[in-house]
């Protein structure tokens, strides 16, 4: 039997606490007895967001997977004290854990009436209907005197109290069963017949259809065509297969695919409706939680990899390659990482390839400009290859002077586009660009991981050479399939079908060394396991962080300001666990301040793809105030900082005609969104801004002066550099847009072997960092398709440098 | 006189502050009622140090000088909130402005039966030898559906709840006069003072 014990203080010195720490040991044979403190517990305050304080939560989890509760309260002033009654009331508002939850009452007193009052005030507290929880009737166990009542190893001294306290305890495991007989709920019974139903998922509807006999749910099929390809699959796998086997509706959501889970969750409830029954009975079936008592798993291997993302699946597929052993530790349900959110195209320079592809009006310009840059501004170690790119670039302008030509490319171009893409100053003045030595191995390497990733299995289509978001050149190889999806679902493949292991749901909580060498490492596994990993090399391969917004902020050095509630483009796993873990062991990190935003996401989610997303230069953005405020042409870091200036919340605002222009959408997409209030529509501007809380005639005049600017070719208020359509025809649509967190540059600090260096520049033995948990690369800004280059690229490198280094293992 | 009002509650909304406020407005002929707020006390953690943190000390301050202080108290779970509870634990944890201090308990809830066992609990709280307030007998004023009581004016919309506030409030005003008369410093004043659990339980009270 599994039981909380609340110590019903925040005292530092206390008797309720010592009282449960004793029946702890004592009755340590009938129960496990969970100890729960309300040290870090705020005051309740019906208005605060409870999603801000982690310990209400998880109080909440822990109460409501238990058998039962031991509350120990103190009696402050004749009645329970503030702060377990602040513990109540938050789990009686939003949350309600303790319903049905069967409840013994302790309490220890310095009178000699031992809390008798606070006790009586307590039972009634509990039986509140916003609590209502089971209290065990009679059987009132009361401490008094309690400074006289333990000895020095804590033991209760009366053999009386103790005969006592035993008898009310056999009588709670009794009353706990009793109350979960109880609790069984009354059989339900179906129409049967199978139940055409749609749900709403994370993209949009998902039509299921459940099969139901008299008195159980059979099958449940689910179109899942719509739901994001390598995130949603687990949901698919894990939630009918839980609702079928445990025939209930309180099933957890899972991690990282929560949409999806409460889209099935519903689905059926309303096919249970549509038979007939009350879903909510079925959403009372708690799935009986059997806490197994703590597994150890021990496992040795050669090589270990944190987190299976594009970076550690690669490290685990290259180690495989050389026959060794590998296991991949991962922390959520799924894997893939951000690497399955991913547009998809990588970049690398591949001239052969590229010449095949006539140039496109704006290249030679921006090949000239590169020309025209002042050599005194170029740091002196990209020099020499800033004045071959020099070369090769006038050699090609003069070949093609009288003619289209082809798509010009080199590693050289590739080196300091993203040496340039990647300068940037931070607020306190510092300059950083990518570290020589790292972008040179990047992109002299490039090509040969699509070569590479080509022998795993993926497939590139050689038609069409992509220029992704934010990536100045066209040099991306695009994966056949489904965008980043294509990469994991072929490596992760290869990884199963030679042998390499994959832990799913492992979160990797620390590292272990033996004289300075890392040789390990510490992992918590499903319903509770530890996992313990021996190994001889450990790569980080865990992903930026930038789905922590207080690390975010605790290290930023380059926006102005990162609000607390800023959402992400992440997946929800990107907290920095590998930069804990290196710094852990004494990492040296780099570049930390500088992180990149996505500044037109959705205010709610950070999604990319809600609303009405157009081409930039349909782009008409205005800011609470109905005015516009910025180049809608500007870079991402540009568009992010003005919105950051401008209190964060903008709309990009669309008539029907930019609407067609939209690539994300569907016109039913956007009537659900409208009708969600997430997307604002109106026939008319006035009727817009009204919606939008704005000054109508504001919104009115910064529209028609847009129009006139369109009209004239010229922006002269914020120099927008292309434009294409007015906002004129009816309908009118706002799109409501935040900046989000996108990508956090700054790592671990790295060699060119991927071995993590400590403050002083030395190897960290046994230690190898790749992809995004690693710095020094992007510096102050990725270029869009680099970071699927960096993750093939070094996730190859650390995997065979770890084998060379640790198992005298040579690859080619 | 000068009294105090507690609002009872942390809640940015109240219809406890509405009811005081009410109170403050109609009553002002015969008495001074200044609000106080509890809103940003400190949660009470049984520091090993007695002494009030300041904005303790200030609301301990402000009720030793009054004649008398009026709780307004919502209903959580069948008894007061954890803010207010936590507020009068400081104060009988340390400067203990209660002791003799006459007062008089309201409430205002959005259910029907308007805060009756939050009062009854608050009651036997302030009862405690710590606190020993001059709880005012007889008088349970209780605003059930307090969403619905005030107009936009903030005026009680029912006459005879409005009638029974104005008498109970004659009768609180007449009950802060008499204790005066009886309790002139009182001379266990400085006992209860320093009243203390451990003690009595040591066996030295
Ligand atoms: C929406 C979006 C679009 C993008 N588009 C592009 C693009 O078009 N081109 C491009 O080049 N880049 C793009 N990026 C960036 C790119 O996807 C990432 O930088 C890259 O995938 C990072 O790969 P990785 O292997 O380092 O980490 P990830 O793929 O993120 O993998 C890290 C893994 O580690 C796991 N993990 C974390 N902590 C632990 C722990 N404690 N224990 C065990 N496992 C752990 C995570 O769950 C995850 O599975 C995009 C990013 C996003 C969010
Ligand atoms: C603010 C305060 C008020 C108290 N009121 C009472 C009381 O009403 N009755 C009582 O028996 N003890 C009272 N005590 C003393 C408690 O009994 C004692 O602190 C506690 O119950 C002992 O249990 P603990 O060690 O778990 O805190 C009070 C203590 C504090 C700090
Ligand atoms: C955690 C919580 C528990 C509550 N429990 C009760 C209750 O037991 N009885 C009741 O009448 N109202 C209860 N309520 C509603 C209150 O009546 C209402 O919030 C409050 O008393 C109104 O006073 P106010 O307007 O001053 O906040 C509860 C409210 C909260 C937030």
């Amino acid at each position: 039997m599994k039981l909380i014990g609340i110590v019903g203080t925040n005292a530092k010195q206390s008797y309720n606490r010592e009282l449960l720490t004793y029946m702890q040991r004592h009755f340590k044979a009938q129960a496990e007895l969970e100890i729960l403190e309300l040290t870090d517990v705020p005051l309740f305050n019906e208005t605060a967001d409870q999603a801000k304080y982690p310990i209400i939560q998880t109080f909440n989890d822990k109460i409501a997977a238990a058998d039962g509760v031991v509350i120990a309260t103190p009696e402050h002033n004749h009645s329970v004290p503030s702060a377990l009654k602040s513990i109540i009331e938050w789990l009686s508002f939003n949350l309600h854990p303790f319903d049905g939850k069967p409840i013994m009452l302790v309490g220890a007193s310095y009178s000699v009436q031992g809390s008798s009052r606070a006790q009586l005030h307590l039972r009634q507290i509990l039986d509140a209907p916003g609590v209502n929880a089971s209290v065990m009737p009679g059987s009132e166990f009361l401490l008094g005197r309690a400074q006289t009542t333990f000895d020095d190893h804590g033991d209760l001294k009366s053999a009386g109290t103790v005969a006592f306290l035993d008898s009310c305890f056999a009588k709670f495991m009794k009353f706990v069963t009793l109350v979960q007989a109880m609790a069984v709920p009354d059989a339900v019974s179906y129409q049967p017949g199978t139940y055409d139903v749609t749900a709403v998922g994370h993209n949009g509807n998902l039509p299921m259809s459940v099969t139901l006999s008299k008195n159980r749910i059979e099958d449940i099929q689910i179109d899942t065509s719509t739901e994001t390809k390598g995130i949603a699959e687990v949901a698919f796998q894990r939630i009918p297969k839980a609702i079928i086997d445990g025939q209930t509706l309180a099933v957890d959501a899972i991690s990282g695919a929560s949409m999806t889970s409460h889209g099935v969750i519903d689905g059926v409830a309303e096919a249970i409706k549509a038979a007939g029954a009350n879903p909510d009975d079925l959403k009372k079936r708690q799935a009986k939680t059997n806490a197994a008592p703590q597994n150890i798993t021990d496992i040795t291997t050669d090589v270990v990899v944190v987190g299976a993302g594009g970076a550690g699946l690669t490290a685990a597929a290259k180690v495989l390659q050389s026959g060794r052993n590998v296991l991949v530790v991962e922390k959520f349900p799924a894997v893939g990482g951000n690497t399955v959110r991913a547009g998809g195209p990588m970049n690398a320079a591949d001239p052969d390839w590229q010449h095949q592809f006539d140039a496109i009006p704006g290249e030679k310009h921006t090949l000239t400009e590169i020309t025209q840059i002042d050599e005194a501004t170029i740091a002196p170690e990209y020099l020499a290859d800033f004045r071959a790119l020099k070369t090769q670039i006038k050699a090609y302008l003069k070949e093609n002077t009288d003619q289209r030509g082809y798509l010009f490319d080199s590693t050289l171009l590739h080196r300091i586009q993203t040496y340039l893409g990647g300068k940037r100053t931070d607020l306190q003045g510092h300059e950083i660009y990518g570290q020589y030595d790292l972008v040179k191995v990047l992109t002299d390497h490039a090509l040969e991981s699509v070569k590479w990733l080509e022998k795993i299995g993926v497939e590139f289509d050689k038609t069409q050479v992509t220029m992704p978001v934010g990536a100045i050149w066209r040099r991306g190889h695009k994966p056949m399939g489904d965008q980043g999806f294509a990469y994991i679902k072929a490596l992760q493949k290869f990884v199963t079908a030679h042998g390499g292991r994959i832990l799913t749901e492992t979160p990797v909580q620390s590292l272990t060394t033996t004289d300075g060498q890392v040789d390990g490492l510490i992992a918590k596994g499903p319903n509770d396991t530890k996992v313990i990993v021996h190994a001889k090399a450990v790569i980080l391969a865990s992903g930026g962080f930038a789905a922590n917004t207080k690390m975010l902020q605790q290290y930023n050095t380059y926006w102005t300001a990162i609000d607390d509630d800023i959402k992400t483009t992440n997946s929800p796993a990107m907290t920095g666990d590998g930069i804990r873990l290196g710094t852990s062991v004494g990492a040296d990190l780099v570049g930390m301040g500088f992180s990149q935003m996505m500044p037109v996401s959705d205010p709610e989610t950070g999604e990319l793809f809600s609303g009405l997303q157009v081409p930039p230069q349909n782009f008409v953005m205005v800011n609470q105030a109905g005015k516009r405020f910025v180049n809608e042409y500007g870079s991402r870091d540009e568009l992010t900082q003005a919105a950051i200036d401008n209190g964060s919340l903008f709309y990009l605002i669309a008539d029907d005609e930019i609407k067609k222009t939209a690539y994300n959408t569907t016109q039913a997409k956007l009537d659900a969104q409208v009708a969600a209030g997430t997307l604002y529509r109106a026939d008319t501007l006035v009727d817009l801004a009204k919606q939008l809380q704005l000054d109508p005639a504001v919104l009115t005049k910064t529209i028609a002066d847009y129009n006139s600017y369109v009209d004239a070719g010229e922006d002269p208020e914020f120099h927008k550099n292309a434009f294409d359509l007015k906002v004129a025809v009816a309908p009118f649509y706002a799109t409501p847009r935040k900046p989000a967190t996108h990508h956090t540059m700054g790592g671990l600090k790295i060699d060119t072997h991927a071995h993590v260096l400590n403050a002083d520049g030395q190897v960290i033995n046994g230690l190898y960092a790749a992809g995004e948990v690693a710095g020094g690369i992007h510096a102050g800004n990725r270029l869009g398709g680099n970071s699927l280059a960096d993750i093939f690229t070094f996730g190859r490198i650390a995997a065979t440098q770890a084998l060379k280094d640790e198992l005298t293992v040579t690859v080619d | 006189m000068k009294l105090v009002g507690l609002v009872g509650t942390n809640a940015t909304t109240s219809t406890n502050r509405q009811l005081l406020q009410y109170m403050q407005q109609h009553f002002a002929a015969t008495a001074q009622i200044e609000i106080a707020e509890i809103a940003d006390l400190p949660a009470f953690n049984e520091p090993e140090s007695h002494v009030a943190p300041d904005s303790i000390q200030a609301l301990s301050d402000q009720i030793k000088a009054a004649d008398g202080v009026i709780v307004a108290t919502p209903e959580y779970d069948h008894s007061i909130p954890a803010a207010l509870k936590s507020a009068i634990e400081w104060l009988s944890y340390t400067t203990r402005p209660l002791i003799n201090k006459p007062v008089m308990i309201v409430g205002a809830s959005n259910g029907a039966l308007g805060t009756s066992r939050a009062q009854a609990h608050l009651r036997q709280i302030l009862e405690a030898p710590e606190l020993k307030a001059l709880v005012m007998p007889n008088v349970e004023y209780l605003l059930g559906h307090s969403l619905q009581a005030f107009d936009d004016q903030g005026n009680l919309t029912d006459t005879d709840k409005a009638t029974e506030l104005a008498n109970d409030m004659t009768a609180f005003l007449d009950f802060v006069t008499l204790t005066k008369k009886i309790t002139p410093e009182n001379k266990f004043m400085e006992k209860n003072q320093q009243f203390s659990w451990r003690q009595i339980t040591d066996g030295r009270d």
